[in-house]
């Protein structure tokens, strides 16, 4: 009872930050903060494959950037559009892509799977050059209008990227994306998957059907991921092939999600977080974000394999067993 | 010869050089991942380092022939550092460790040839020896691609008669099926996994240098031409060797024929032949369903 008080306690603050952010911050960290809750979000997703599956996927970015991609293309073409069909349109498409692969995908794992990912990926990239017509080659599709959202023509509210409108609107939309992740999570079907990433073969013999089950979470993953493309895209107002499709919009959730920490929902919120301040600071120093990254990978598989999550949750064991009077030790003895 | 059938023969040629310089890299992955297990992400970032080493040496001495023999060594030294002092560390966290260090690596190469060799093309000549064309049944075509086919034949040969004719042949083999048991014989598998590794990234760094002249050396390198090794490698089976050889050249003559009859799809050609072997065997051509 009094955790769940403190719980609505912590909630309720968290909310009320949110919502006085841009009253508080300059344009300069409301920006900051809403790249961060897009790659938050773009990173939980692919967790739920990563964490929650144990299926890498090494080109995530196909559903960022088909979201991204989607809204564009509907916001240039489509004259008229109100701004939440537009995003659902990105959702959409990205969803939709993520159906026609799922069937290939969901029978293959491990390195097999990681490797389907990264030509996929390169495949979405190289169409975003050659088409084009639809997509504007390397420039990509920028300049593209954001409407506002209007209220069966009775008012509407303007929806400029950097205004505190489009603010409020990003946040609820990735805030609700990471709530429905999270309850997804707890139902007994995403408690199926854990058990299939722990033991495959006996959950196929309780008669779960594993490729059906793990087209569903990998469906809603893609769904997810194009939430997050979509917003950037809006917030941005310009997609481009390097940006949406391009390896290192693949490599920065996988980054995220190792540095926070897979076993846990939160890590790879956490590990956004800590990766952009980390970014932020390496980029005085040069300007190969490359170099950042693949440190990063380096260090942190090599010291600290389960995350900054993991690392708590050891120090804790730690700090719990010295006060049990090491009972592990006595164990063992 | 009527010159339709010189230009489906040349064609044909063109895809024997590309599916050769694909094999010379995918079999280094597949004699890696066929040993150990591992999926050596790292590995075009190899090959392209080998690229720009080749380029570094040919500027400083202008000689082909001691490019094509320092450029592997050093990559192969390189490549023998990273599994002693880093894969060999996290091979206990399976497979998903092994990715993310070798993704890592991936990247420090990409930045790192970026920072020192800046990200325009350069070019490299292509030997004097090696210049000029030759003439096949009243066909010509260019000597260095014919020398390409002969320097990967000649690894193939090389790499077979060690492999089936020599003692460390015999214990490399025996490692691929059960390095357990082998370790259990007294034999210094972690050793013969390092010299492996070194020998896979050396495979590479002699196709890095073969393609130098080919397509100039660029930061790209590795994401071109490696990404179609790694469809190869998947769409073979892991650790299939007769795979990675059957795939390279279905892939090269796709590649080629492609261009020349459906030069804006050929990209796409290759891709749907992985998706669709893989549809019907998500193990790939030659692969084995591994058991857990």
């Amino acid at each position: 009872m009094n955790k769940k008080k403190t719980h609505i306690i912590i909630w309720l603050l968290l909310i009320a930050v949110l919502l006085m952010l841009p009253k508080w911050a300059d344009l300069y960290y409301t920006s900051f903060f809403l790249t961060f809750a897009v790659f938050a979000v773009y990173a939980v997703s692919l967790n739920m494959l990563l964490g929650y599956t144990g299926l890498l996927s090494f080109g995530h970015a196909t559903y960022f950037g088909m979201g991204g991609y989607g809204t564009a293309l509907a916001l240039k073409n489509i004259s008229g559009l109100s701004l939440l069909p537009a995003i659902g349109i990105g959702v959409l498409s990205a969803s939709v892509l993520a159906i026609v692969v799922s069937p290939i995908v969901a029978r293959v794992r491990g390195a097999a799977f990681a490797m389907i990912h990264l030509a996929l990926g390169m495949f979405m990239y190289t169409m975003s050059l050659k088409l084009r017509r639809y997509t504007g080659g390397e420039d990509g599709l920028g300049n593209f209008p954001t409407p506002g959202i209007e209220f069966f023509g009775l008012f509407s509210i303007s929806m400029e990227p950097s205004s505190t409108n489009f603010y409020y609107l990003a946040v609820t939309i990735l805030g609700v994306s990471v709530l429905l992740m999270w309850f997804f999570t707890k139902t007994p079907f995403g408690q199926v998957q854990i058990a299939i990433r722990d033991n495959q073969k006996r959950i196929a013999y309780l008669g779960y059907r594993i490729p059906h089950s793990r087209s569903i979470i990998y469906i809603t993953a893609g769904l997810f991921a194009g939430v997050a493309g979509s917003i950037y895209a809006v917030f941005h107002n310009l997609v481009s092939a390097d940006g949406q499709f391009g390896i290192l919009a693949s490599f920065t959730p996988i980054l995220a999600s190792m540095l926070g920490g897979i076993g846990s929902f939160f890590g790879p919120i956490l590990g956004t977080g800590v990766f952009m301040i980390v970014e932020e600071i390496a980029l005085e120093y040069t300007s190969r974000i490359e170099i950042v990254v693949g440190a990063l990978l380096v260090f942190v598989i090599m010291f600290m394999p389960y995350g900054i999550m993991g690392f708590i949750y050891m120090l804790r064991m730690k700090w719990a067993s010295r006060r049990t009077g090491d009972l592990s030790k006595e164990a063992a003895a | 010869m009527d010159p339709i059938t010189a230009m489906y023969l040349s064609q044909g040629l063109h895809g024997l050089t590309y599916g050769m310089i694909l094999f010379l890299i995918a079999s280094g992955l597949t004699i890696i991942f066929g040993m150990m297990g591992i999926l050596n992400l790292a590995h075009a970032s190899f090959f392209m380092l080998a690229a720009y080493f080749s380029y570094e040496v040919l500027r400083i001495t202008s000689s082909f022939w001691i490019a094509l023999l320092v450029a592997p060594l050093l990559v192969g030294i390189l490549g023998t550092l990273v599994e002693r002092y880093l894969l060999r560390k996290i091979h206990a966290h399976g497979h998903l460790g092994e990715l993310i260090l070798t993704t890592g690596i991936m990247m420090l190469i990409l930045g790192g040839v970026m920072e020192i060799w800046g990200t325009s093309s350069l070019p490299v000549p292509v030997p004097d020896s090696l210049r000029g064309v030759v003439s096949i049944a009243g066909m010509y075509y260019p000597t260095y691609r014919l020398f390409i086919i002969g320097i990967a034949m000649l690894v193939i040969v090389l790499m077979i008669s060690v492999l089936y004719g020599t003692r460390i042949g015999k214990i490399v083999r025996a490692a691929v099926s059960d390095s357990e048991m082998v370790n259990a014989l007294g034999i210094n598998v972690p050793l013969v996994f390092m010299f492996v590794f070194g020998f896979g990234t050396w495979l590479a760094g002699i196709a890095g240098v073969v393609v130098a002249p080919l397509l100039t050396v660029f930061p790209g390198l590795a994401d071109q031409i490696g990404m179609d090794a790694f469809m190869v490698v998947v769409t073979g089976g892991f650790g299939s060797m007769v795979g990675a050889f059957v795939v390279s050249l279905i892939f090269g003559l796709l590649n080629s024929y492609g261009i020349q009859f459906v030069s804006t799809l050929a990209p796409l050609l290759m891709v749907s032949f992985m998706a669709l072997v893989l549809a019907v065997r998500p193990q790939g051509l030659f692969g084995v369903i591994e058991d857990e």
